[in-house]
């Protein structure tokens, strides 16, 4: 049985992390795009992002004020105890959320969607949100997700429903012209881990490109050759754009490209994209059975990627 | 293109002095607002509980603040994206007297075309960098914090060279993104062709 005071706090663990440093595999990428950008605008600010994330995981402040929707996802082992249940685990994800509002790692950006009251916790009707997913042995695996407002809401988080007569030519299409659309003026702070899901209804698609964007690891392929390929195409392609950093003209506009999909019907295709911001953070710990926290790289959301 | 250290309150000279593309640095007196206070006092007819006459700098963030001692503590700041405040951006410009708009990507032309007949301009960091400005701004005062929330309430910051910011819409009209436009738009068609996506390409109807 996994006490609550032990996962509560491994919760906490994976908000502090996650919302003021970036993962191993992110800043390889800034490492890349840094060493190869020709621009010299684009280069410094690019330097000048990676050096205050390098200064807010020291400090422990957040890496980006806008510590965005906080979302989590949990790896549930079959066999995973908790104490208090399942019903417990979301009451403490609220309460660690509450505490790291309340101690500065989180700034109070959830609001009521009308009236805007602010709760000043980030606490309020499906927010924090979960998604679960079950797998063999008794451990937990959390993951905090801080996905910033600049992504989501200047046009880079959006679906379409394309024929099977336009295949992954209307599927690319989309992708490059939404993109474009999106980093005029930088306001989805490029360059952006983008997630694309291919398939299933709308909000399944939508799932899978949020989950493409924020759970996996920037570099890594689709297993699938087909998939695989639409992911270095397009890399290619949206790099090839000049989009820069903020917008302001660079080599790199994109850190990664992950796709995922899911069977769908018989009558179209529907693509979502999701884009993390250029300060791509997430946090996972293991919480497991035997009482032992690890802190993890990687949350490992799609089977090694 | 040319860097400029300016005083607040900035004078009209000081803003027709410059052109997209230049770099600012700005000392003096600034406020903080976001969509709540723009609607407080643009639509719901409160007064705005800020003197633009000394302070005629405007910062679209909502900063990380705590409760320090008697005072705040800033934590972080991150210039947010003002091209959500367009409905309000030129009443704002205009009715508030300001000179410059410190914020994220772009505005539209309403606010661009009030800006060339007040002289005010809008600036923005090129870079995600909050640590980087902590240390240039000193939270004075705080207005609206019940009434609106920690990060829609206006923050009276006392800053001290904070930037650089560039220039990305100057008061004569031009917008330092609207010219970075065409490049990308060029390079999204051969980007296409190259996916052997041909120019006209049409979707298939489905709605």
């Amino acid at each position: 049985m996994i006490s609550r005071t032990l996962y509560e706090q491994a919760i906490f663990d994976a908000i502090r992390k996650g919302a003021t440093d970036i993962a191993p595999d992110v800043r390889g990428a800034f490492e890349r795009a840094i060493a190869k950008e020709s621009r010299p605008a684009a280069r410094e600010g690019l330097e000048k992002t990676y050096e205050s994330i390098q200064m807010s995981a020291r400090l422990g402040n957040p890496a980006c004020p806008d510590t965005g929707w906080p979302i989590f996802y949990f790896k549930v082992g079959n066999e995973c105890q908790l104490e208090g249940g399942f019903m417990a685990l979301e009451e403490a994800t609220r309460s660690a959320v509450r505490r790291a509002t309340r101690e500065g790692y989180l700034r109070a950006t959830m609001k009521h969607p009308l009236s805007g009251y602010d709760p000043g916790d980030n606490v309020g009707n499906h927010v924090p949100n979960f998604t679960y997913q079950f797998v063999p042995g008794a451990d937990l695996e959390v993951t905090y997700v801080a996905k910033g407002g600049g992504s989501e809401c200047f046009g880079g988080t959006r679906h379409r429903v394309v024929a099977f007569a336009d295949g992954v030519k209307g599927i690319e299409k989309f992708v490059i012209d939404s993109f474009v659309e999106a980093t005029r003026s930088g306001g989805i702070c490029p360059p952006n881990v983008l997630g694309i899901g291919i398939g299933g209804t709308a909000n399944i698609a939508a799932n899978l490109a949020k989950e493409a964007a924020c759970l996996r690891t920037v570099g890594s392929r689709n297993p699938d050759p087909e998939f695989r390929r639409i992911e270095e195409d397009l890399y290619t392609a949206l790099n090839s754009l000049g989009v820069g950093i903020m917008g302001i003209g660079g080599d790199t506009s994109v850190l990664g490209v992950n796709v995922e999909y899911a069977y769908t019907h018989i009558a179209g295709i529907c693509v979502a994209i999701s884009s993390n911001c250029m300060v791509a953070r997430r946090g996972s710990y293991r919480v497991c059975a035997d009482g032992t926290v690890q802190e993890m790289a990687s949350p490992n959301w799609f089977e090694g990627r | 293109m040319a860097t400029y250290h300016l005083t607040i309150p900035l004078s009209e000279q000081d803003v027709e002095q410059l052109t997209i593309g230049d770099v600012v640095y700005i000392t003096g007196k600034a406020f903080t607002c976001r969509s709540r206070l723009h609607r407080w006092v643009l639509e719901e007819g409160h007064p705005l509980p800020v003197d633009t006459t000394d302070r005629n700098v405007l910062i679209h963030v909502g900063p990380i603040v705590l409760p320090e001692g008697d005072g705040w503590k800033l934590i972080s700041f991150m210039p947010t994206s003002s091209i959500r405040f367009e409905k309000w951006g030129a009443r704002s410009v205009d009715e508030w007297g300001l000179r410059m708009i410190v914020g994220k990507t772009t505005m539209g032309e309403e606010t661009m075309a009030m800006m060339v007949k007040n002289k005010c301009v809008h600036v923005s960091p090129q870079c995600v960098s909050p640590n980087a400005w902590v240390d240039s701004i000193r939270i004075e005062d705080v207005k609206l914090f019940h009434e609106l929330g920690t990060i829609e309430a206006t923050w009276h910051m006392d800053v001290h060279e904070l930037g650089p910011f560039v220039v990305d819409i100057d008061c004569k009209g031009n917008n330092l993104y609207k010219n970075h436009e065409s490049e990308v738009n060029e390079r999204r068609d051969q980007a296409l062709k190259e996916l052997g996506i041909e120019p006209d390409f049409q979707y298939t109807k489905l709605y």
